[in-house]
């Protein structure tokens, strides 16, 4: 472009400018768009091959691998049986066990905010989400059948009750780190109540009772009904010990 | 070992598998199988080790000695069938392969200038020669470690085209604001096609995995580093599921009953005892069994095994030497343990934990176990009661509870019990307790 003196010149150019820009952003969201249309399309049409085609993919050991890798570059879980007729009769067949590693893999996933103690609702959602491509609903019956598959590994995951609510444990008492918290709360005055554990430790209240109803049996927690407020304390008279001789 | 020295050695994983090149996957396992060189017997034969066909090369395994010979399928020049007759039907079932070898012999050095026939006895009653030289057959043809060359360079290819990316527009000859956008819009439609393509049937996709696998990282790149800027949920979202993948994908040759056929839950073993190492630093030394289940069934991809494989592969690791250990506690949780940081670790730091002048006053309780170990509650009351078996503490049980104290009764001389000693564990305890009843 021949460049011209003037105001008028600049204001050609600042518009040429303009213009470019414009294009460009254009062509970056057109790209964008396309791409993400494009990887729809891979994910849709892997997720179709995995289910359909999956006994000739274990056919075949060296395709199995890259078809591995695809799904997992752009993100797609190749466990995508049906539940079909003999699963849902027998429980025979992969499906229950995808669920299983499905299931396993949203507690791991959630650990970290919810200590290992997930809300069977949640987790029924949080699986069909996983599974929607798969248009069958899974519903908390499947849910159980699926965790009742994983006992033979041990009693590590639990269907517990509390109140209405059924709730998943994933977090053995042998490896659970919430009852040291308790423990260090109740270090401060020998006891905890379970409004006080939800509220300085900011958990929900399954947590709270489960981690303290798993130290009652585990025998180092004691109740105590009688106070005025009416409010259950539970005394831990083995960090309370030390605080009193401490203090003494 | 001498015995091999005519073949190229291999490297073993730490729990005696073979470790695999990029884009290798086994076949086919069979135990008790030995490698002969016929013709030539000043070259030393294998006896009775474990046999692995892989799609780029054939390996013996020696279990005992932990060592490792292979044959690149490339250097094989032709496979002869298992013969069948009534002399041969009392012998074990033989196979040969003619490979070439160098000029003193050795295999395994690429092209050579002689050839070598490699005579693989089968020891094993229940290998079956035919099943195995099918196999064999199958690897041969399908020639997979060629591919593997040509990836390579397609990649190098690609980096240099990747280079040249600025020079090479202007080279096209498509200046201006509308040949970058044709430009664009071919290789939108190029894409297109080419998926379009591959998702025809089974085969297509088959043939054009590489091509999709190469594909699908670029997407993944793209999404991954491009468009940090605007982002709205969904895709924020996808790409957290994509991490999470990433994570996961771990396993490129699972051992499976096909190809391990009754070496099946040994192999699943070894290979559970390596992958488990890297989860298990993570999560400091010990991991429910469960949660290994789900992670190894991921890295596994579609090959799932079932809660009962994965107990039995468990089960069977006391015998092959690894480093992980699977406990079981009374509750009938399992775990899986590091060997190394067992228990001997836990108990220096119990009997350190008990010397302390409060514990000699007031003893160790499970919670200021667990606070000091930094362990749940409960596995810290399994670890005392451990020591206590093992004679490092003296139980009391209380109202409070259980306590456990130092064990004193080490310390007395059996044969002069009233002697009270000056020094050592006696002295500090009796000096802290006594600084209780003044206090």
């Amino acid at each position: 472009m021949r460049r011209r003196p003037g105001i008028s010149g600049l204001q050609t150019a600042a518009a040429a400018r303009d213009q470019y820009r414009l294009v460009g952003e254009n062509v970056a969201k057109i790209r964008t768009d396309l791409m993400k249309e494009q990887l729809a399309t891979f994910r849709s049409q892997l997720e179709e091959f995995a289910k359909k085609h999956k006994n000739d993919i274990r056919k075949n050991p060296t395709f199995r691998s890259q078809f591995h890798e695809m799904c997992s570059k752009i993100g797609v879980d190749p466990l995508a049986s049906n539940k079909g007729f003999w699963a849902e009769l027998l429980g025979i067949g992969d499906f229950y066990y995808e669920l299983g590693v499905q299931i396993v893999e949203i507690c791991l996933a959630t650990r970290s905010h919810n200590g290992g103690l997930i809300n069977l609702q949640e987790l029924c959602s949080l699986l069909s989400q996983k599974r929607k491509t798969a248009r069958e609903a899974i519903s908390e019956d499947d849910c159980l059948r699926a965790i009742s598959k994983l006992k033979v590994l041990g009693s590590g995951y639990e269907v517990i009750t509390i109140g209405k609510k059924k709730l998943v444990r994933s977090v053995p008492t042998e490896l659970n780190k919430d009852h040291n918290e308790i423990l260090e709360l109740a270090q401060g005055q020998g006891y905890v109540t379970v409004e006080e554990v939800e509220k300085r430790l900011s958990w929900s209240s399954g947590r709270a009772m489960d981690a303290l109803e798993t130290l009652l049996k585990e025998g180092l927690a004691m109740i105590d009904d009688g106070h005025k407020d009416g409010k259950r304390r539970y005394w831990f008279p083995c960090v309370a010990s030390i605080f009193s001789s401490g203090g003494a | 070992m001498a015995a091999g020295a005519w073949l190229a050695p291999a490297a073993l994983t730490a729990s005696g598998r073979p470790v695999l090149l990029a884009g290798e996957v086994e076949r086919l396992f069979l135990s008790s199988v030995d490698l002969e060189a016929e013709e030539n017997p000043t070259l030393a034969p294998l006896r009775s080790g474990l046999l692995a066909l892989t799609s780029h090369r054939l390996l013996w395994i020696n279990e005992a000695s932990r060592s490792a010979y292979s044959v690149p399928l490339d250097t094989v020049i032709h496979a002869f069938p298992p013969k069948k007759s009534i002399k041969n039907m009392f012998a074990s079932p033989r196979v040969r392969i003619q490979v070439s070898a160098s000029q003193e012999g050795k295999v395994g050095g690429g092209r050579g200038a002689t050839s070598l026939v490699i005579t693989i006895v089968l020891r094993g009653g229940k290998n079956d020669p035919e099943s195995f030289y099918g196999r064999l057959w199958e690897v041969l043809k399908s020639r997979s470690w060629e591919v593997e060359e040509l990836k390579e360079k397609e990649n190098l290819q690609m980096q240099g085209l990747g280079a040249g990316e600025g020079p090479s527009r202007v080279r096209t000859a498509v200046v201006g604001v509308s040949g970058i956008l044709r430009k664009e819009q071919e290789m939108w439609e190029s894409t297109d096609k080419s998926l379009q393509e591959a998702f025809h049937d089974l085969n297509a996709l088959m043939s054009k995995a590489k091509e999709m696998v190469a594909l699908a990282e670029k997407m993944r790149q793209k999404l991954l580093s491009g468009s940090a800027a605007q982002a709205n949920d969904e895709e924020l979202g996808s790409k957290q599921e994509m991490q999470d993948w990433l994570l996961s994908v771990g396993i490129v040759s699972p051992v499976t009953k096909e190809s391990a056929g009754a070496l099946y839950h040994q192999q699943l073993c070894r290979q559970l005892a390596d992958f488990v190492k890297l989860p298990l630093e993570k999560a400091g030394g010990m991991i429910a069994l469960i949660d290994v289940y789900c992670l190894f069934n991921r890295a596994r991809g579609t090959e799932l095994i079932s809660p009962e494989d994965l107990l039995q592969a468990c089960a069977i690791w006391e015998k092959y030497e690894v480093p992980v250990m699977l406990r079981k506690f009374d509750s009938g949780v399992m775990v899986i343990q590091n060997k190394a940081q067992s228990d001997e670790e836990i108990f220096t730091k119990i009997a350190d934990l008990s010397q302390k002048p409060d514990s000699l006053k007031m003893g160790i309780s499970p919670s200021d176990a667990a606070l000091t170990l930094g362990i749940a509650p409960a596995l810290a009351k399994e670890h005392l009661l451990n020591a206590e078996g093992k004679g490092l503490l003296c139980r009391d049980v209380s109202p409070d509870g259980f306590r456990f104290y130092v064990n004193l009764f080490k310390e007395f001389d059996p044969n002069d019990i009233y002697l009270v000693k000056d020094e050592g564990l006696y002295k500090a305890w009796e000096s802290t307790a006594a600084t209780v009843v003044t206090s």
